[in-house]
């Protein structure tokens, strides 16, 4: 029988099996990460290079922000900044900073440990997939659609004139960058249990690559050095370029890519390094409430947003020296970061206050999309089959979520007023800095008006909601630096409230902001007891 | 047939999980061409054994072979030549029944697409429904035509009909049965005893990660009593002191008399020549069900080891 066998066997499925398989199920979600990426930052250079047409504007912007060391920390310490590629590069610091690793983490935890997770990784191996190649097929689909990316952006670049080796160079250090994040993600995938657990332990990864290369590029250069974020900086495409230093990014990633699929093929499927204990066998009074309940289950989340806004609050406010510093020496600085007229302490203030609604609403969506998740996974059905109304329910969660934002935005601003006041040396400000943060909370509220309205009315479409979170994003952080038209500004929630502490709020325009929230909400909660539940 | 022909040849297999030892010494072995019910109940260690025999969890200890191969070693080529549906049928959301057919068939050795196409019609299976708008049921069907299409020697199924009603259930077995005629080998893990009863020849029964007894579903059957009610036109003789006779229970109804009682299997031959001696007006007898003997088994608060020596006994 085994000799009939033998000669049965067909021919073994290969790795490109596997890759198949990956780009068939998570096709959707690639394609709109690499086209809204490309796109956004095509998109964006384009307008640097509509704004900076002439060598004179483009050597006061570069006088602008090398004044002081305060924009280095921020945006990263720019070498060629006197050339277009070099303010493009300069205005994306941040943004890309966060972006690209975004996109090496996300498609790589899609695809491992959520697949784990979720136990079809295991109807996968009960095939002819060797138990490497699912982590193996995941970066070579990440690899490429980073590689398109980088490609778009390349292309756009040199389209904005910018010149064709420097757009090479910096596309390929940006796609390097998301590249090493992919392989560290893919790492810590085969550590963790959850594919929730990759994302966090990616992002404080990013976060302290973030900070290294903040007081690297202002005090101690060789902590550049160290951050995958420096890597990136220090190809210098638009300055003295070093095409070598693409070399660490890629033999780091495929270094950390090697070592996750080494440990794929080693450890048993479904298992994890790193897991919890055993727990309590009871529920807490407090936890078997509506809210008790709705509490823990968005616990995790508040605390790394708050983590997050205490990080750029805390890094902010203890440069608002440096920055003033830097301001008085140069006012067309003020210009280039978004900051025009008025003292430069409120509009220093007005612009990291901006920063922190964008965490805010981040949050809030993030925490509503939970709800989402608990309708798709069956557990809402069991919820609502007892006692427990629907309104009940949706209101616990609703006053969780909101208590959450009030923590964040408040505990951050208090950060912002307290390391401003230190940094400064004058504690005159903190009433207005706390004041501005709570300003921005009815325009936090209209994105989770528009989160619950989208959860009530048509919950599969929830990714609108993100989409509709990273077009206000774009528009609040470079729209005003991009010269955009005043109604594509408007589209921004934050463009309503006025930029405080820099200009004076509109009481009227903060109170229809909070009746267009409230408006929203009532729309979602009313959809969502009339609806079918689940509703796939 | 001898040991190296074994499909499945495990011995004294252990896993543990940090403190927790999941198997403790398990042995199972399945012959070609035969369907072996794998059974035990919550815990027992069933889905680890298949997961070690799968290779894609690792053994701590013992001895496993796979078509006479270490199954963590050559995994994916050792695939080529099995189906598996997982307990927990795991599918993407997004895709549709069809779609997930074809990228379950895209890791397999070879699809039988003709076969699959009629078992679609038999499962009344709509191929371009999407996962996340079928019901349980409807999931579990998507991975069993998925494992019954595929060109395999082995089918490894892990509870393959939890959440299939009734209807669906019977066409379960009769698929499987006519795999069984291709000659394939099934192991069919399960705790729903009337479907093992109804497909294995052999049968092995595992509990805290061990095995309790393995052997042909007549060999099980004949260390458990048959029950067999009797309407006689006479009393018959010698009832009471008969070998192996228990639960006796004889009354005079309507002119006739009604016995009741237990027996070995051993003494039943003995026995009905009484009854016939007493004149048979109707006779049942009632083979032991997979029950009584899962029943009997568990059903005594006993840890492994007395078990077996319990069975050994009964055996004996």
């Amino acid at each position: 029988m085994n000799a009939r066998l033998e000669e049965a066997r067909p021919p073994r499925p290969s790795l490109g099996t596997m890759a198949g398989i990956v780009w068939r199920t998570h096709r959707r979600g690639i394609i709109v990460w690499v086209v809204g990426l490309a796109a956004s930052m095509v998109g964006t250079a384009a307008g640097v290079a509509g704004l900076y047409d002439s060598p004179a504007k483009i050597h006061t912007y570069a006088e602008a922000v090398t004044a002081g060391s305060a924009l280095a920390a921020i945006n990263g310490h720019v070498e060629g900044i006197d050339s277009l590629g070099g303010v493009i590069q300069d205005e994306f610091g941040f943004l890309a900073s966060f972006l690209l690793p975004l996109l090496g983490i996300g498609l790589i935890a899609g695809s491992t440990r959520r697949e784990e997770e979720s136990g079809r990784l295991e109807t996968i191996l009960g095939g002819r997939i060797a138990r490497h190649q699912p982590a193996l097929a995941a970066l070579i689909v990440a690899t490429a659609a980073i590689l398109v990316t980088s490609a778009l952006f390349a292309t756009g670049l040199t389209l904005s004139d910018v010149p064709v080796s420097g757009a090479i160079l910096y596309s390929a250090a940006l796609g390097a960058l998301a590249f090493v994040f992919a392989g560290f993600a893919a790492l810590l995938a085969q550590l963790v249990r959850h594919a929730r657990g990759v994302y966090t332990g990616s992002l404080i990864v990013l976060a302290a690559a973030y900070v290294l290369r903040g007081v690297g590029d202002t005090t101690t250069n060789w902590l550049t050095w160290v951050s995958p974020l420096g890597w990136a900086e220090k190809t210098a495409p638009f300055g003295n370029q070093r095409w070598w230093m693409l070399a660490v990014p890629v033999v780091a990633g495929v270094a950390f890519g090697g070592e996750a699929v080494w440990l794929a093929a080693r450890r048993d499927v479904g298992s994890a390094l790193l897991r919890g204990g055993s727990g309590p066998a009871g529920a807490t009074r407090l936890r078997r409430r509506p809210i008790g309940l709705a509490a823990w289950l968005h616990a995790p989340a508040t605390v790394g947003w708050l983590a997050g806004g205490l990080l750029l609050t805390g890094m902010m406010g203890s440069l608002a020296q440096q920055f003033l510093d830097a301001m008085s020496g140069n006012s067309a600085l003020g210009d280039a970061i978004g900051i025009s007229g008025g003292r430069p302490l409120d509009g220093f203030i007005a612009v990291t206050q901006l920063y922190l609604a964008v965490i805010g609403a981040g949050y809030l969506i993030q925490a509503i999309g939970t709800l989402r998740a608990e309708e798709a996974e069956g557990r809402l059905e069991t919820r609502l089959a007892g006692t427990l109304s629907r309104a009940r329910w949706l209101a616990a969660h609703a006053g969780v979520i909101t208590a959450g934002l009030l923590v964040i935005v408040a505990c951050s601003s208090a950060v912002l007023a307290l390391s401003t006041a230190w940094s400064v040396g004058n504690p005159d400000e903190v009433g207005a800095v706390v004041r501005a943060g709570l300003d921005y909370l009815p325009a936090e509220l209209v994105f989770a008006g528009l989160a619950s309205a989208v959860f009530g009315l048509w919950p599969r479409g929830f990714g609108l909601t993100w989409a509709a979170y990273a077009v206000a994003t774009f528009i609040a952080f470079l729209g005003p630096g991009l010269k955009l038209a005043p109604w594509a500004l408007d589209l921004a929630p934050t463009t309503h409230v006025g930029n405080p502490p820099l200009a004076t709020v509109r009481t009227g325009s903060l109170a229809a902001l909070a009746a267009v929230a409230l408006a929203l909400t009532l729309v979602g909660f009313v959809a969502f007891r009339r609806r079918n539940i689940p509703r796939a | 047939m001898s040991q190296s022909d074994a499909v499945i040849d495990i011995q004294k297999l252990t896993k543990t999980f940090g403190k927790v030892r999941a198997l403790d010494g398990l042995d199972l072995t399945v012959h070609p061409g035969e369907v072996h019910g794998f059974l035990g109940p919550n815990g027992a260690g069933k889905s680890t054994t298949i997961r070690i025999l799968l290779g894609l969890m690792r053994a701590t200890g013992g001895q496993v072979e796979l078509f006479g191969a270490d199954p963590w070693r050559q995994a994916a080529s050792l695939h080529g030549r099995l189906a598996y549906v997982a307990g927990d049928v795991a599918l993407w959301p997004g895709l549709t029944g069809g779609q997930c057919l074809d990228v379950i068939g895209a890791t397999q050795g070879r699809v039988d697409q003709q076969r699959r196409a009629s078992l679609i019609e038999r499962f009344e299976l709509d191929p371009t429904k999407r996962i996340r708008d079928y019901s349980k049921g409807n999931r579990q069907k998507v991975a069993l035509v998925a494992a019954l299409a595929a060109d395999a020697d082995l089918l490894i199924l892990d509870e393959p009909t939890s959440g299939l009603d009734p209807l669906m259930e019977q066409a379960f077995q009769q698929c499987v049965r006519e795999r069984r005629q291709d000659g394939i080998t099934v192991l069919l893990s399960s705790h729903i005893l009337a479907e093992v009863e109804a497909l294995a020849d052999r049968v092995s029964i595992i509990r805290r990660g061990r095995t309790v007894t393995t052997g042909s579903l007549a060999d099980l059957r004949r260390h458990t009593r048959a029950s067999v009610h009797a309407v006689t036109v006479e009393e018959p003789e010698g009832l009471a002191n008969a070998a192996g006779l228990a639960d006796c229970v004889c009354e005079r109804l309507d002119g006739h008399v009604d016995t009741r009682f237990t027996i070995d299997a051993e003494h039943l031959d003995a026995m009905i020549g009484r009854l016939h001696a007493a004149r048979i007006h109707t006779l049942t007898v009632t083979p032991p069900s997979l029950d009584a003997l899962f029943l009997r088994t568990y059903g005594e608060a006993l840890d492994g080891q007395e078990i077996g020596e319990t069975l050994a006994e009964a055996a004996r």
